[in-house]
C-alpha cells in the first residue's frame, strides 16, 4: 500500500521530525537540564601535573581548572609510545592519585603560617624592644622562656602569623644557632627529591649556603639495601617496569605489585599473557600471591634461609654436575668468583680472610700504582697469578685499564673459577664458617641443632707471599662450600643429597621457612633453567618486606647470589628489581650543584639520619642488643665487645660515617682559632684532636653543645610516618609527652658504652626549633613549633622522574598555592630573604670546616685497606685517610639569598660530575645565563638567574647529561678515559637533544643514556641496571671491579658476612616481665607492609581512602592468634612494648600467618585513633612500638665500594625484628579534643 | 549594607587586635538588630565580651583550633556539603560566579565557601535574597551550633543567630545526618562500633538483593555526600 495519502509533500511539520524510519523523534521540549552536565565538567584549561609524596608512579595527569579552582583530575594518555613489541606505559595513576583534587579544598590542609601561641607572644612581645636576633636570644638565654613553649608541644596552641613573622623567628633561630652553636646544627629533613625535586632542592639548598646538614631518608626509612653497594657499588639501578615484559622468569619476592605498584601492575599482567612463568614469595596471601603460578608462603624473617636452599639447588644442577656454558662465562667475566682470598688461622682452622693483592706478593706483579687495591686470580693462559683489570686499584691514578675485558699486565686471560681439579690444589683444608641458625629464639627457633661452626674442606694453593707462604682459595670454591654443596672432597657440612638436613639444603630450608622441599627445588630449577635458555631472561622484584629486618643483607645478597649465578644482572629481562623507596632522580648530576649549592661551596654537610637520630634522640641510651649478640664465632681477634654506638662514633672517627653536629666547638669558632694560631685549619683540627682540645661531637651527643638546635622537616611527615623511635623523638628530642616505658641502659644497670660519654639524666627537649613544611596538619605539624603552608602539587612548578620508567615529567601550578600557602621554592626562599636582611653585623663573611667523611666514587675511597683507629695509636691521624677530611668553605652570610637565587662561579671553575665521572660545564652556564637571565644587583650580580621555580628546573635540565645531549657526551667522553673503551656512541646523535621545562609541560620526554647509571634508554633494550657493566665493560664501582659476592673488609668478617648465610631475626629483648600485664599472653611479630589506601600519592587522613577500608588505624591479625585471645573482627586492640603502645582495629583475617600481626606503614594518629590504656596517651603510630638499631657493617667505610656516599650506603632504621604483645581493649577512650584549646596552661612568660 | 550580616561575618574572622578594638561596635550592632530575637542578642554577648577582653593569643589559639583544625568545625561550608567529593570543585566555581554577578571579585586568600566571605557578600544583597541564601545553609548552622555547644563554646551563639535569621524551618533530618557520624560518645563502645560496621555479605536464597555494601554504599550516596566518617579532633 502506498503511504502517498499519510505523507506531507509541501509542508514540515513544526511539532516532531522523525527519522530511522520512525523509530528517531526529534522534540522541541526544553534541553536546560543538559546544561548541568555541560557544567559538571567545563574547565577553563588543562594543565599536565603530578602527585608527588613519594610515588614512584610518577604517572603524568590532566588537570582541569576552572576559574581558578581546580575541578578535576583525569590520567593523561600521551606518553610516547614504547617500541613495537612492548605494550605501552599508559595508563599511569591510581585512585589514590584520583583522589587528590578532593584533597587539595580540605579541611586538614593549612591555611596561614602558624606559630605555637606561647612562642608567638614572647617573641611579639621581645620584639617590641629588640631586634630579632636579640630576640631570639633572649628567649633561648630564658629557661623558662624556652620551656614555655617547648612544653606545649603536640598540645595544640597555635595561632595564625604573617609570612613576615614566621620567616623572621626562622631565620632569627637559624642565625643565633649558626654563631652560638655552629651552622651544623641547623638540620633538615627531606626525603626522596625526584618526586619533586625542586622543592627538596629549596630547602637542601638555603640549608647548604648556612653551612646546615642535610640529612639522609633512604637509609634512614630502610628501604636503602646495603646488599647493593656491597655487590655493586651503585644504589639501587634497576630496570624500569616496562622490561618485566621482556622477562621469562618473574619472581616476586615480598612485593607487592598490584597492591603497591598499581600504574606499573599492567607488565605484570601483560607478561602473564606473554607467557612468563611467575613464582610468589610471601608470607600472606596477598594480593600478588593471586597472580603466582606458585606461591611460597615462607615464614617472615626467614627468606635468606629459602635463598641459600634455591642456590643450593642452582650451583648443584648449573654448575657443579652440569655447567651451563652462559653461567660459568658469566660468572667468570663479571663476579669475583675467579678472585683468590687468603685464608687465615684460626683455633687450628683456617677461617676465609681478605682478599689476595697485588702488594701481598713479590714484585707486586709489576703493578706500581695502587697493587694493594688489585684483586688477585689465577690465570689460565700465562698459568700463574694476574691482578685482572678492573679493580678499583685501576679506577685511580692510572687511564685505561679499568675495565672489564679479560685481561690483565697488558695480555689476555682466561681466568679460572676453581682449584678443584687434582692438578690445580696443593692441598685440601678445613675451613670455618659461621652458622647463625641456632642462635634463633621464640617462633623462629625451628631448627637449632646445629654448631655454631662449620668446617668445610677447600681446595687451596700455597703461594709465596712476602716472607711466608699463604694458602688461597678462589672466591667460587667458598662460596660453593658455604651452600654446603659436597664436591667429593670429603669432610663434614656438605652434602649432594637434598633431604639431608643439613644447612644451605632444601629439607632445611623446608624446617625454618615452612616452604615444602618440593617446591623450593621445583622454583630454584626453573628460575635457573628459564635464565640458561634465554641467557639471563630470571628477574626477582623485590620488597621492603625484605629490607626491613635487622639482617636485611643476608635476604639481599641470598637473592643478588642467584642472579649472578644465573647470569641475570645486567640483561634485559632480568635482574635485580628493588622498587622501595629510592626513586630514580635521573637528573642528578644536574640537579646537585643546585640542590646542595655546590655552585657557591663544596662540600655540603651530608648526613645519616639513622646514626644522627639514633643519637639525637637517645635511642641508643635503651639499647636492648649488644655487639657480642650478633658477632660472627669465627671472628678475628679484636676489641668486638662494645656498644653499638661506640661502634658508630669509632666510624665517625675514622671518617667511615659523617656527623652532625661535627665538633663539639662551633666550626666557626674553630676556623678563628686557628687563624690566630697562624695555622691551617686541617692542621690545627688534627693536633687538637689529637691533644683532646677539640672533640668530636659523637662522643657526647647529650651534652648540650651537641644538640641539634633547629630542624626543617619538609614534604615529610618525619614523626608520623617514618619515625622510628617515635616515642624517643618526643621523649628526647622534642621533650614532648611520650609513651617511652622502658628503661635506659643506666638504669638497669646493664654495661655503659665506653666510647660514648653517659650522663646520668637523659636530656628533653634538645631542639630549640621545629619548623613543619606542608599543606596539611600532619603529625610532625602538629608537635611543631612553627607550620609553614605549603603549595600541593597541583599549585606549583617542579620535576618529577621515577625508577618505573624513563619518563621525565613536570608538577605545574594550575592554580595559585590555596589560601596563603607558598610553594617550598618561595618559602625557603622567603626565609633566605629575611636571612639575608636581619644578619649583617651578627654574622658576616665567615670562614667554616667541614668535616668531609671518605666518599664513595672518590679518589679517597680507597683509603683504608687496614682497619686502623688514631685514636687508639694504631695510625696517624690524617685527615681524608685515617680520619674525616676537613675542609674550609667560605660562606658570606650577607649574601644567602643573593646566592639562593643565582648559580655561583664554581661550576665554571670546578666543572659537574659525578659517580666519579666529571666534565667542564662552561658552555652549559653560559646558556643558563642566556636563558634565565643574570642577575644584575648583589653579590651574585652577573651570575644566571634562578629566581622562580621554573629557573630552577632549567638549570637542572641544563646541567644534567640525562636532559642535555651535550652534556651527555661530555660525560661518556670523561668515563672513556678511565675504561680505555669507547663509549659515545651511546649518545651518538643526542649531541643537540636539550630537554627544557616547555617540552616536558608539553609531554613526558624520555631521558638520554648517561654514564651516571648503569643502564641505557635506546630502541632495542628496556632500562635495565648493569646492562653498561656487562655489555660496554664498565667495570662495576666495587674492589674487584665485579659484581662482589665475597665481603672481605675485617667487620664483615668479624660479624660473619663475609659470605651470605641465614641469619634469623635479632631478639631486641622489649616484652620485658615488667611492660608485659598479666594475662596479656598474646606476642607477635610486628611488621608494617605498604597499604592499598594511603601513602604514596596521597596520605592516609585522606578521609575517601579512609573509607575504602576501615576508617582508622588497623591491624591484621591471624584467626588462631585472634581467638587465643579472644579478639574478634574489629575489636579495638592496643599493641606494646618497652618503645610504647599503639591502638588500633583489629582485622581478622586467614591471610595473616599465625605468629605476625601486620600493621600498614604510615596510618596517622591525627585521625580516628583513641587514647591508649597502657601509655595514657592518644594511640601512637605503628613506630611507637619501634626503635632504630644499627648494624656496625653498616658503617664501614674508606673501603672502596663500601665507602659512604649520602642516601648510597650507611646505617639504616631495620624494624620487622620487633614483637609486640597485643591484647583487646577494655574501654575505648577518644581522649577528645572538644576542650582541648584551654588546656594549654598558662603559661609562666605573664 | 546588612550590618548585622557584616559584624557576624567580623565576628567569625580571625581574631585581631584591630578586631578587638572593633567588638563594642560590632556588640552594639548586634546588639540593635531587632531581627534577632532577645534571647539570641543576649546569648551573643558573652563572645563579643571575650573578644573584646580576652588575651588575644588566647582567642587566636582557640580560634585556630575550632575553626582551622577541626574538620567538623570548617568554616568552609562546602567542607559539609560535599566533603571531599568531586562536586566540591565545581560548587566553588558556581558560588564564585555568584559573587562576580553580584559585581564583586574575592580579594582574598580564603576559599568562596568560606562563611565570613559568603556573610560579607550578603551583607550587600537584598534581605530577601541573604535570607534565602542563609536558609539554604541553615541545617549547616544548626550542627555547628549543635557541635559548640557541646563544646561550650561561646561561637555557638552565632550560629545560633544565622539560624534565627534564616527564618528556616529546620530540616531536622539534614542536620540528624551532619550530626550522625561525629556525634559518638566517646565512651560508648557500641555506637562507636555501629559506625564503623560494615553489613555482613550474605549469599543466600536471595540473590535479588544484591550487595548489602553496595546498596548502603549507594544510598549513602544518595544522601548527598556528609562528610565522610569522623576525625579524631572532634
Amino acid at each position: 500500500m502506498s503511504h502517498l495519502l499519510d505523507r506531507l509533500n509541501f509542508l514540515k511539520s513544526k511539532e516532531v521530525e522523525r527519522f530511522s524510519d520512525g523509530h528517531g523523534q526529534v522534540t522541541n521540549e526544553s534541553r536546560d537540564w543538559e546544561d548541568t552536565y555541560r557544567n559538571r565538567w567545563r574547565h577553563d584549561k588543562v594543565v599536565r601535573s603530578t602527585h608527588g609524596v613519594n610515588c614512584t608512579g610518577s604517572c603524568s595527569w590532566k588537570i582541569y581548572v576552572k576559574s581558578g579552582i581546580v575541578t578535576w583530575e583525569t590520567q593523561q594518555t600521551d606518553y610516547p609510545r614504547t617500541r613495537a613489541d612492548l605494550p605501552n606505559h599508559e595508563p599511569r595513576g591510581c585512585a589514590r592519585g584520583a583522589s587528590y583534587s578532593w584533597y587539595l579544598y580540605s579541611a586538614n590542609r593549612v591555611k596561614n603560617p602558624l606559630v605555637r601561641g606561647r612562642l608567638m607572644k614572647v617573641w611579639r612581645k621581645m620584639r617590641q624592644t629588640m631586634g630579632p636576633i636579640e630576640a631570639w636570644t633572649a628567649i633561648q638565654n630564658d629557661p623558662i622562656l624556652r620551656a614555655s613553649y617547648v612544653e606545649t608541644r603536640g598540645k595544640g596552641g597555635f595561632v595564625r602569623a604573617t609570612w613576615d613573622e614566621a620567616t623572621e623567628i626562622t631565620a632569627a633561630a637559624n642565625a643565633y644557632t649558626a654563631k652560638t652553636y655552629g651552622p651544623d646544627r641547623v638540620f633538615g629533613f627531606s626525603p626522596i627529591p625526584a618526586m619533586s625535586m625542586i622543592s627538596y632542592a629549596a630547602g637542601s639548598r638555603y640549608l647548604s649556603l648556612l653551612g646546615g646538614v642535610c640529612m639522609s631518608f633512604y637509609d634512614w626509612y630502610c628501604d636503602l639495601p646495603p646488599a647493593s653497594p656491597m655487590t655493586w657499588g651503585e644504589q639501587t639501578d634497576v630496570p624500569e617496569s616496562a622490561d618485566w615484559y621482556n622477562a621469562g622468569y618473574l619472581l616476586l619476592w615480598g612485593s607487592n605489585v598490584p597492591q603497591t605498584r598499581t600504574p606499573d601492575a599492567h607488565f605484570y599482567t601483560e607478561a602473564r599473557y606473554k607467557g612468563t612463568k611467575s613464582a610468589v614469595i610471601c608470607p600472606d596471601y596477598s594480593e600478588a600471591a593471586k597472580f603466582g603460578d606458585v606461591w611460597l608462603n615462607a615464614k617472615q624473617g626467614t627468606d635468606a634461609a629459602l635463598a641459600m636452599a634455591f642456590g643450593h639447588v642452582i650451583l648443584r644442577e648449573f654448575h657443579l654436575d652440569r655447567q651451563c656454558a652462559y653461567f660459568e662465562d658469566y660468572t667468570r667475566r663479571y663476579s669475583d668468583f675467579p678472585m683468590l682470598v687468603r685464608l687465615e688461622r684460626k683455633n687450628g682452622h683456617y677461617v676465609p680472610g681478605r682478599f689476595l693483592r697485588a702488594d701481598d706478593l713479590d714484585g707486586k706483579l709489576g703493578e706500581e700504582n695502587n697493587p694493594e687495591w688489585k684483586t688477585v686470580a689465577f690465570d689460565e693462559v700465562s698459568k700463574g697469578l694476574v691482578a685482572p683489570n678492573g679493580s678499583i686499584g685501576y679506577r685511580w691514578g692510572e687511564d685505561g685499564e679499568w675495565n672489564l675485558e679479560e685481561r690483565a699486565q697488558d695480555a689476555d686471560t682466561n681466568l679460572k673459577m676453581s682449584l678443584i681439579l687434582e692438578e690445580d690444589h696443593d692441598d685440601v683444608v678445613g675451613v670455618d664458617f659461621p652458622y647463625f641458625g641456632g642462635q634463633a629464639f621464640g617462633q623462629f627457633a625451628t631448627d637449632i641443632d646445629h654448631p655454631e661452626v662449620l668446617t668445610r674442606n677447600i681446595p687451596v694453593k700455597k703461594i709465596k707471599a712476602g716472607k711466608g707462604e699463604v694458602l688461597v682459595a678462589t672466591v667460587f670454591d667458598l662460596f660453593a662450600a658455604n651452600y654446603g654443596l659436597d664436591r667429593g672432597l670429603g669432610g663434614h657440612w656438605v652434602t649432594s643429597d637434598y633431604a639431608d638436613d643439613m644447612p644451605g639444603t632444601p629439607a632445611w630450608a623446608e624446617k625454618i621457612t615452612g616452604v615444602s622441599a618440593d617446591k623450593i627445588i621445583h622454583v630454584a630449577r626453573e628460575f635457573a633453567d628459564n635464565a640458561e635458555k634465554t641467557q639471563g631472561k630470571s628477574m626477582i622484584i623485590i620488597g621492603a618486606a625484605m629490607n626491613h629486618w635487622f639482617h636485611m643483607d643476608m635476604n639481599y645478597r641470598g637473592v643478588i647470589n642467584m642472579l649472578v649465578m644465573c647470569g641475570c644482572v645486567g640483561q634485559s629481562g632480568g635482574g635485580w628489581a628493588h622498587y622501595v623507596g629510592q626513586e630514580k632522580l635521573r637528573p642528578q648530576t644536574g640537579w646537585q650543584p643546585l640542590a646542595f649549592a655546590l655552585d657557591w661551596g663544596r662540600p655540603p654537610r651530608h648526613m645519616n639520619s639513622t646514626s644522627a637520630w639514633y643519637a639525637h634522640t637517645d635511642q641508643w641510651r635503651y639499647e636492648t642488643l649488644t655487639a657480642s649478640e650478633i658477632l660472627s664465632p669465627t671472628a678475628p681477634e679484636g676489641d668486638w665487645d662494645i656498644s653499638l654506638i661506640d661502634y658508630n662514633i669509632r666510624a665517625e672517627r675514622m671518617g667511615w660515617l659523617p656527623s652532625a653536629p661535627q665538633l663539639k666547638t662551633n666550626p666557626l669558632e674553630v676556623v678563628k682559632a686557628a687563624k690566630a694560631a697562624d695555622k691551617e685549619v686541617p692542621a690545627y683540627i688534627v693536633e687538637n684532636l689529637k691533644s683532646g682540645d677539640l672533640e668530636m661531637s659523637c662522643e657526647d651527643p647529650d651534652d648540650p653543645a651537641n644538640w641539634p638546635r633547629n630542624l626543617f622537616v619538609w614534604r615529610s611527615n618525619l614523626l608520623g610516618s617514618s619515625g622510628k623511635g617515635h616515642e624517643y623523638f618526643l621523649k628526647h628530642l622534642l621533650g614532648a609527652d611520650h609513651g617511652v616505658m622502658g628503661k635506659d641502659v643506666g638504669e638497669e644497670g646493664r654495661t655503659l658504652p665506653k666510647e660514648a660519654k653517659w650522663h646520668e639524666e637523659a636530656p628533653r627537649g634538645k631542639l630549640d626549633l621545629l619548623v613543619t613544611i606542608d599543606f596539611r596538619m600532619s603529625t610532625t605539624a602538629v608537635y611543631s613549633d612553627i607550620v609553614l603552608p605549603t603549595a600541593s602539587w597541583y599549585e606549583k612548578d617542579d620535576l618529577n622522574t621515577s625508577d618505573m620508567h624513563p619518563f621525565i615529567h613536570p608538577l605545574q601550578a594550575a592554580v595559585d598555592p590555596a589560601y596563603e600557602s607558598r610553594s617550598d621554592w618561595e618559602i625557603f626562599k622567603s626565609i633566605a630573604r629575611k636571612f639575608q636582611e636581619i644578619v649583617p653585623g651578627y654574622l658576616g663573611k665567615e670562614t667554616d670546616v667541614v668535616a668531609l667523611p671518605i666518599l664513595h666514587d672518590t679518589p679517597a675511597e680507597i683509603a683504608q685497606d687496614q682497619v686502623k683507629d688514631w685514636k687508639k695509636g694504631e695510625c696517624d691521624l690524617i685527615p681524608g685517610k685515617t680520619a674525616p677530611a676537613y675542609v674550609p668553605v667560605e660562606r658570606d652570610y650577607t649574601a644567602i639569598y643573593d646566592r639562593f637565587t643565582a648559580l655561583g662561579p664554581l661550576m665554571d671553575k670546578l666543572g659537574n660530575g659525578g659517580k666519579g665521572i666529571s666534565w667542564n660545564t662552561q658552555d652549559e652556564v653560559d646558556n643558563l645565563a642566556a636563558l634565565n637571565g643574570v642577575q644584575r644587583d648583589g653579590a651574585a650580580a652577573g651570575r644566571p638567574k634562578i629566581e622562580t621555580a621554573i629557573d630552577a628546573c632549567e638549570v637542572v635540565l641544563m646541567l644534567a647529561p640525562e636532559t642535555n645531549g651535550e652534556v651527555a657526551v661530555k660525560a661518556w667522553e670523561s668515563l672513556e678515559k678511565a675504561t680505555g673503551r669507547e663509549h659515545a656512541h651511546l649518545a651518538a646523535g643526542e649531541h643537540h637533544n636539550k630537554i627544557r621545562f616547555r617540552d616536558i609541560a608539553a609531554q613526558p620526554r624520555k631521558i638520554i643514556s648517561s654514564p651516571t647509571w648503569s643502564g641505557i634508554e635506546s630502541e632495542k633494550v628496556s632500562y635495565n641496571a648493569g646492562y653498561t657493566n656487562v655489555h660496554e665493560l664498565i667495570p662495576w664501582r666495587t674492589l674487584s671491579g665485579r659484581q662482589q659476592l665475597y665481603q672481605d673488609h675485617l667487620w664483615m668478617r668479624a660479624f660473619g658476612e663475609g659470605f651470605m648465610s641465614y641469619r634469623p631475626p635479632v631478639d631486641l629483648k622489649t616484652i620485658t616481665a615488667d611492660v608485659q600485664d598479666e594475662g596479656d599472653s598474646l606476642v607477635l611479630n610486628f611488621i608494617t607492609p605498604h597499604q592499598k589506601w594511603g601513602i604514596h600519592s596521597t596520605y592516609t587522613d585522606n578521609l575517601l581512602m579512609l573509607t575504602l577500608n576501615r576508617g582508622g588505624p588497623v591491624i591484621w591479625v591471624s584467626e588462631n592468634d585472634a581467638k587465643s585471645a579472644g579478639i574478634v573482627d574489629n575489636d579495638w586492640v592496643e599493641l606494646y612494648n618497652t618503645n610504647g603502645a599503639l591502638t588500633a582495629r583489629a582485622v581478622v583475617s586467614q591471610r595473616i600467618k599465625d605468629g605476625t600481626t601486620f600493621m600498614y606503614h604510615a596510618q596517622e594518629k591525627i585521625v580516628n585513633t583513641p587514647g591508649s590504656e597502657k601509655t595514657g596517651h592518644r594511640g601512637g603510630i605503628h613506630n611507637s612500638v619501634t626503635r632504630a638499631v644499627p648494624k656496625p657493617t653498616h658503617m664501614i667505610g674508606g673501603y672502596a665500594q663500601q665507602s659512604y656516599g649520602f642516601n648510597y650506603y650507611g646505617t639504616v632504621g631495620s624494624n620487622r625484628d620487633e614483637f609486640v604483645v597485643v591484647r583487646k581493649m577494655k574501654k575505648v577512650d577518644w581522649l577528645d579534643a572538644e576542650k582541648a584549646w584551654t588546656a594549654p596552661a598558662k603559661e609562666a612568660a605573664e | 549594607m546588612d550590618r548585622t550580616l557584616k559584624a557576624l561575618s567580623l565576628v567569625l574572622s580571625y581574631p585581631t587586635r584591630e578586631l578587638q578594638g572593633a567588638m563594642a561596635e560590632v556588640g552594639a550592632v548586634l546588639a540593635s538588630d531587632t531581627r534577632l530575637t532577645a534571647a539570641a542578642r543576649r546569648d551573643l554577648r558573652p563572645l563579643i565580651g571575650e573578644m573584646e577582653a580576652d588575651d588575644i593569643y588566647d582567642l587566636e589559639e582557640r580560634y585556630v583550633m575550632l575553626f582551622d583544625r577541626s574538620r567538623t568545625l570548617s568554616l568552609n561550608l562546602f567542607e559539609h556539603v560535599h566533603g571531599e567529593s568531586r562536586d566540591r570543585g565545581g560548587a566553588m566555581v558556581s558560588l564564585v560566579e555568584t559573587y562576580r554577578e553580584g559585581g564583586f571579585d574575592p580579594a582574598t586568600s580564603e576559599l568562596p565557601d568560606h562563611l565570613p566571605v559568603l556573610l560579607e557578600f550578603l551583607a550587600t544583597r537584598p534581605w530577601a535574597e541573604a535570607r534565602a541564601v542563609l536558609a539554604d545553609a541553615a541545617h549547616i548552622f544548626e550542627a555547628l551550633n549543635e557541635r559548640l555547644v557541646r563544646r561550650e563554646s561561646a561561637y555557638a551563639s552565632v550560629f545560633a543567630a544565622l539560624v534565627q535569621l534564616s527564618e528556616a524551618s529546620i530540616d531536622r533530618q539534614a542536620v540528624a545526618e551532619l550530626m550522625a557520624q561525629p556525634d559518638v560518645d566517646p565512651a560508648d563502645l557500641e555506637a562507636l562500633d555501629e559506625v564503623w560496621e560494615e553489613a555482613e555479605v550474605r549469599f543466600g536464597p536471595d540473590p535479588g538483593a544484591g550487595c548489602p555494601q553496595a546498596r548502603e554504599m549507594l544510598a549513602r550516596m544518595d544522601a548527598l555526600a556528609t562528610p565522610a566518617p569522623h576525625s579524631a579532633a572532634e
